[in-house]
């Protein structure tokens, strides 16, 4: 051993070492067992020095900590694991994130398809809040034939397909002009028929017979 | 450099899967934990299974030890937490230590160990290192033996004892290693000479 080493083993000891020197001087000391047996010595003699009664000097206790671990896995084994388990980590976080990105994506597709209606059919919302009325239906309308589904709308539908007699002009007047030649019966039923403005009917019909019978 | 460099230059190659590394640091510890450990256990074997526990379950821990606190503030508490754990085990269960005491397994037989940890051959190498290492101090000249005494009995560092024997910081490097040198080759005789316990030692 020369004379420098065992002088940066003594200041070593005493965290007296620039940092640098204690890097190497550690790696040194690691696998020197001569340099380790005298960095032992010198902690038996600050062991005397500081007059640590009761304990054993020449206890194997350094041999019996380093049989247990000649068992266990060294740690950089156990490091790597560790790194590698968190690299894992790191490698599903944006896998992860990317799952999460595409349900939340594909619930919003759906959400927004429940929202706008498929191609012959209303809007949920909007169907919801057109009042059906009797007599009447929702219909939906588009706005030429290169209408997007969006730009559809719903018309309520009148009662077309319900028709009510509604009397016209020329019919009143046609009445009105020809009532001297009908039956008093026939005039009072047609002309109930335009005042209470009923729906068309088979009386309604027969009236309107009647008046024309009436006439020729 | 740094306070407590040396022992994380240590503790990064342990780290680093360098388990001799760790032997330094048992070397270096071993007395001041057994004597830590006794203030909770008085048998010295069984305070050398607690040290020896802390230390196994230091390793173990290392991986988490960044260096925020000295390695050995850090070895402290965990021989701390190991003693009084195994106060409270054996406090906990004083039947089986009895069965123990009386089943004749010597792995568990605490009286046995006492007797083992107390041998007396064991009793004469400690007491022959001691006297050994009071004698070196002693046959030390003057500025030597203050160095050195100042830096292990009373812990002050290089700087201070520099400033208390008013001398540059090297020439207490100097002396403490000097020190160290003259103590060491009388000790390497008890060791490696006459009861031949070199082994004993690590």
């Amino acid at each position: 051993m020369n004379e420098e080493l065992d002088s940066q083993l003594s200041a070593m000891f005493d965290d007296e070492l620039p940092t640098a020197e204690c890097e190497l001087l550690a790696r040194r000391l690691s696998r020197d067992e001569q340099l380790k047996a005298r960095w032992g010595r010198y902690a038996v003699m600050g062991a005397v020095i500081r007059a640590e009664r009761g304990v054993r000097l020449n206890a194997p206790l350094a041999g019996r900590v380093s049989a247990v671990l000649v068992a266990e896995p060294s740690l950089e084994a156990h490091g790597t694991a560790r790194v590698a388990r968190r690299g894992g980590l790191r490698w599903w976080q944006p896998v992860a994130a990317t799952g999460l990105a595409a349900g939340v994506a594909a619930v919003s597709i759906l959400w927004l398809r429940a929202q706008v209606p498929l191609p012959g059919k209303p809007p949920a919302a909007l169907a919801a809040a057109t009042p059906v009325l009797p007599g009447t239906a929702v219909v939906r309308a588009s706005i030429g034939s290169g209408a997007r589904p969006g730009e559809s709308y719903v018309v309520p539908r009148p009662r077309a397909m319900a028709p009510v007699v509604v009397p016209s002009t020329e019919l009143a007047n046609y009445v009105v002009a020809h009532s001297m030649f009908s039956t008093p019966v026939a005039r009072r039923n047609l002309l109930s028929a335009f005042m209470a403005s009923e729906p068309a009917g088979a009386g309604a019909e027969e009236a309107l017979e009647d008046v024309k019978r009436a006439a020729q | 450099m740094g306070a407590d460099a040396s022992d994380l230059s240590l503790v990064r190659r342990v780290q680093r899967g360098d388990k001799g590394a760790f032997d330094a640091l048992v070397l270096k510890y071993q007395h001041k934990l057994v004597k830590l450990v006794m203030r909770y256990v008085r048998n010295p074997a069984e305070a050398e299974d607690i040290a020896q526990e802390a230390f196994i379950k230091a390793y173990r821990a290392l991986p988490q030890f960044r260096g925020d606190s000295a390695f050995y503030t850090w070895l402290y508490r965990i021989a701390i937490n190991t003693a009084k754990n195994a106060v409270v085990s054996r406090d906990r269960s004083p039947i089986d230590y009895e069965l123990d005491r009386n089943s004749g397994d010597e792995s568990y037989d605490m009286q046995g160990r006492m007797k083992d940890s107390e041998t007396p051959e064991g009793l004469v190498l400690t007491d022959e290192i001691r006297s050994t290492v009071n004698a070196a101090i002693d046959a030390l000249p003057e500025d030597l033996r203050t160095a050195i005494v100042l830096r292990e009995l009373e812990g002050l560092s290089y700087e201070e004892i520099a400033a208390a024997m008013d001398c540059p910081v090297g020439t207490v490097r100097s002396r403490i290693f000097r020190a160290r040198e003259a103590i060491d080759r009388r000790l390497r005789e008890v060791f490696e000479g006459g009861l031949g316990r070199a082994e004993e030692l690590g």
